[in-house]
């Protein structure tokens, strides 16, 4: 079953052309009888894999495939590993539909080409900020315009640096996170479980929560933006 | 002429553009198309029409999302030779003719600035506004208007941006109040319709919000006068969306003047008062602050600032002038033959 409209494919399959430069390993988790976002997911998914033969795809069951749920660090579903010729940490939790589909593509582009397109001063900063493990974990919604903005700027980090992960939760499938989390406005970012932002931010202002988490600061809440 | 061979240091820029919405991605497009050796700093790509689910007034397109629009700008300037970074500018300087742009992680001489950094939402001004931002005070329906499913809310305002923001909460919203300090809601008359055709929304006009309160999240909004005999509104969100103010800081700080409003003060050719410095959009004081307009206005900037540093005017098949123009008006017409 297609879901992807026509147009969109077309551009994405030429973006694909063009940006893929090496393998990427789209790893799916699913569990068909008690997820109800999982089938439309998994068929987003399939159908995505096939407009490029760098991709391919490999589709496990949560349950019965746990070990490598756990060493993927996937504890809910429907959940994506993006993977490229290594681990650079980026999942997506949910389904990438609406305004999310964007952060999905820029994800495999960004895996695929191995090049976080960052300028050096950017780069060198996230060096001196992660100088420990980070989790990005970005709360967005698929009608939210502005959230592939921050949830790509994510992305960007975890292919710049090995000492950050990206997760980004599509929130109204994981209400029990929404609760935890107070998440009332998206996107909204939670860095470590000890720092959080809500809205966009600029780089400086990003890369500093990550250096707070990763020297472990209580918590903080920026504006709205 | 060719622009980029002047004499200047290679790493100057004819243009530095500040500002990502669709006003700064139109006149970076056109830098490209000039030939300006140019850069655009902006953050977040779009600006504020991305937050917009829909555009029915932009030439061209029947109906599309601000993030299309902005999306399909931003691509168009990337088919040309022009710098996109998206970032904060945090300064602007001057150094005897020309200016230095700032970020966190650099700095951009340049001959000519341009900016085009349009506005941010105007926050209320009342007890608990500030408190609940965040927590029940917001501002961009499509962002948040799925955690509000079910729930009674308020808009406040009494625009167009108000309309369309109930219109697009009431996806969600089991019923909406747009409370109007005016008389009545002035958007536009197609988007009224739609408001007075929707079930879930009401209008409260002539009446003010006093106080936001609630505990931990909002409760309820104080009116100055009682709807339906009662100054207290049960809701759960208030969404605000009086407008917007000029993001005119950095400009004044350069000493580049401004209206009472903080609006950049521009002529006809997006020149302010300094020169090499030109202003487009909605920081400006243009009257009818449009998509069309802001764009319309980058393009006029940067051939202002192509002329400035030294460009050759463009002729143009509907010029009036041809003295200058390589071929006669008689020989435009005879190769149109």
């Amino acid at each position: 079953m297609t879901t992807i409209p026509d147009d969109v494919k077309e551009t994405v399959v030429n973006r694909f052309n063009d940006d893929l430069k090496k393998p990427v390993r789209l790893v799916f988790f699913t569990q068909e009888m008690e997820c109800p976002f999982c089938t439309q997911t998994r068929q987003m998914i399939e159908e995505v894999a096939t407009f490029s033969d760098k991709i391919s795809l490999e589709v496990y069951d949560f349950v019965k495939d746990k070990d490598t749920a756990d060493e993927l660090g996937i504890d809910k579903i429907p959940a994506l590993a993006i993977l490229g010729e290594k681990d650079f940490g980026l999942r997506f939790f949910g389904i990438p539909s609406g305004y999310e589909f964007q952060t999905l593509i820029e994800g495999i582009t960004l895996v695929s080409s191995e090049d976080s397109q960052l300028p050096e001063p950017v780069k060198a900063a996230l060096t001196k900020a992660a100088t420990k493990p980070v989790l990005i974990q970005v709360f967005v919604i698929p009608t939210c315009p502005v959230c592939p903005v921050l949830g790509a700027m994510a992305f960007q980090y975890a292919v710049a640096n090995d000492n950050i992960s990206v997760s980004i939760v599509e929130i109204a499938e994981f209400p029990h996170l929404a609760n935890k989390y107070d998440v009332i406005g998206t996107p909204k970012a939670v860095i470590n479980e000890t720092m959080q932002f809500e809205g966009l931010v600029p780089p400086a202002e990003f890369i500093n929560f990550i250096q707070k988490a990763a020297q472990g600061s209580p918590t903080g809440i920026s504006p709205t933006i | 002429m060719v622009v980029n061979k002047m004499t200047d240091p290679q790493e100057m820029y004819d243009i530095v553009i500040i500002g990502g919405g669709v006003t700064g991605l139109a006149a970076a497009m056109y830098a490209g198309r000039m030939k300006l050796k140019s850069i655009l700093i902006g953050y977040p790509p779009g600006g504020v029409i991305a937050t917009t689910d829909w555009i029915e007034n932009y030439p061209g397109f029947i109906s599309l999302s601000g993030k299309e629009l902005a999306d399909k700008i931003m691509a168009h300037a990337r088919e040309y030779d022009t710098e996109i970074i998206l970032d904060n500018v945090t300064r602007v300087d001057r150094q005897n003719n020309c200016f230095i742009a700032h970020t966190a992680f650099g700095q951009y001489p340049t001959k000519t600035i341009l900016f085009a950094t349009g506005s941010q939402y105007r926050k209320l001004d009342v007890p608990g506004a500030a408190e609940y931002e965040g927590k029940g005070v917001q501002f961009c329906g499509l962002c948040d208007g799925p955690m509000f499913q079910d729930k009674t809310l308020a808009v406040i305002g009494g625009g167009d941006s108000a309309a369309k923001e109930a219109l697009i909460l009431s996806q969600w919203a089991k019923e909406i109040y747009i409370i109007i300090r005016g008389e009545r809601l002035k958007a536009e008359p197609v988007n009224l319709e739609r408001v007075n055709n929707n079930n879930k929304i009401r209008m409260i006009s002539k009446t003010n919000v006093t106080s936001i309160e609630g505990s931990e999240h909002i409760e309820r909004v104080l009116l100055d006068k009682p709807y339906q005999g009662n100054n207290e509104l049960l809701v759960k969100g208030v969404f605000i969306a009086i407008g917007s103010s000029p993001l005119s800081d950095l400009a004044k700080n350069l000493g580049v003047k401004t209206n009472p409003k903080g609006e950049i003060i521009i002529n006809r050719q997006t020149e302010t008062n300094i020169n090499g410095v030109y202003a487009a959009g909605d920081v400006t004081d243009t009257e009818f602050k449009q998509a069309i307009t802001g764009v319309a206005e980058g393009v006029l900037a940067v051939y202002e600032a192509y002329k400035y540093v030294g460009g050759e005017h463009v002729c143009t098949c509907v010029d009036t002038d041809y003295i200058d123009c390589p071929v006669s008006p008689k020989d435009l017409r005879s190769q149109s033959k």
